[in-house]
């Protein structure tokens, strides 16, 4: 995959989810329906490659006025990883140079391996995770859990001890998946599972969408590299 | 004040720490009551989780889901009043409280002031315990700008 393809395939798989939160917002107040019915508009335009790339600047640009209405992401991690997205592609589209586009897209392809390491690292540091007691507690009194018959497995404390080490060490192997394009793609699809079992138990469609819309930047990277 | 770029930094140099610790868990409790100083009740959970919800509910909330993000976001908001208290947190809250007791015939007819407070749950040893950290002042369900 070459970094025109990766970066269009990246930038219509964005403005695709983008549009999926907008659409949403537009339940919520006037000034609500203002900001995401302009933003559905230019992420039409980015599917559609019309004016490229101005409607990836002002979506950017959009997002600081977004940013400032909920004074801060509305949606947590997800919305930061959707916001770093939308910048690096933005910004590699500007780019003067290919060395700088190609930085800019593989900032962010390296920001997704991160997003799985660091995350991985910093529980396995915790005896907590290690124990499987920060799942137990996630399902027992968290805010995440989607209906209180998933409060239960709060009970099951081996199985949450294996999915707490499960997640762990798939997290922090991540990276190894780089040597190879089948390896890469086996992880992707696991990685996936794992965003969608996160959808159903937690509710967070949006990371769901959001981390696979970056998937074609990491592919890029590891044949950039390898 | 405008602080967009401050309110950026974070997203592009992403700290990454997802769920690293499980902290104090916030629920969002409202009452209302008949007068500005009038003791607020009874307290009741703002949209309490169903018992089941089907799996083709959960697939169905992959493209669908606005009532649940709203909800985080009111957890973030949460969150914040307490961390770092702001009035727009507060406004947030009580804004989307409003819009969804407007959806209820007859909701504030005889009580017409809202309250809100945020409990915390933590687990002290195996015993699960609430505390109350935030309460807010009473505002008129009529002043407050639902949409």
């Amino acid at each position: 995959m070459n970094l025109e393809t990766a970066t269009r395939l990246t930038e219509i798989l964005l403005a695709l989810a983008l549009i999926q939160q907008s659409l949403e917002h537009l339940r919520g107040g006037r000034d609500e329906q203002a900001l995401f019915l302009t933003r559905i508009g230019l992420c039409g335009l980015v599917v559609l490659g019309v004016s490229s790339p101005w409607p990836m600047v002002a979506l950017a640009g959009l997002s600081l006025l977004i940013l400032q209405r909920f004074q801060g992401p509305y949606n947590g991690g997800s919305d930061r990883m959707g916001l770093l997205a939308l910048w690096c592609l933005t910004l590699s589209r500007l780019a003067p140079s290919l060395p700088l586009r190609e930085l800019a897209f593989g900032y962010l392809a390296a920001q997704l391996i991160l997003s799985y390491v660091i995350s991985g690292g910093v529980k396995i540091v915790n005896p907590d995770w290690r124990s499987g007691r920060a799942l137990r507690d996630v399902f027992r009194f968290s805010a995440y859990p989607v209906a209180e018959d998933l409060r239960r497995l709060a009970d099951r404390p081996r199985l949450l001890m294996g999915m707490s080490w499960a997640v762990m060490l798939f997290e922090l192997v991540f990276p190894l998946a780089m040597i190879s394009r089948p390896t890469l793609i086996l992880a992707l699809v696991i990685a996936a599972a794992f965003h969608l079992a996160n959808a159903c138990l937690f509710g967070l469609n949006r990371f769901f969408w959001t981390w696979l819309s970056v998937y074609p930047a990491i592919l890029w990277l590891q044949h950039r590299l390898v | 004040m405008f602080k967009p770029l401050a309110l950026l930094a974070p997203a592009l140099i992403p700290s990454w720490n997802f769920f690293d610790v499980i902290a104090p868990s916030p629920r969002l409790e409202y009452a209302l009551c008949a007068s500005a100083g009038g003791k607020p009740g009874p307290w009741q959970i703002f949209r309490p989780l169903p018992r089941r919800v089907s799996p083709l509910t959960m697939l169905g909330r992959l493209l669908w889901n606005p009532r649940w993000n709203e909800t985080l976001f009111l957890v973030s908001c949460a969150e914040r009043l307490v961390q770092n208290p702001t009035a727009h947190s507060e406004d947030e809250i009580f804004r989307r409280l409003a819009a969804d007791l407007a959806r209820q015939p007859d909701a504030g007819a005889s009580k017409p002031w809202l309250s809100f407070r945020l409990v915390f749950l933590s687990l002290e040893g195996d015993d699960l315990v609430e505390t109350e950290l935030f309460r807010a002042q009473p505002r008129r369900l009529a002043d407050i700008v639902a949409r």
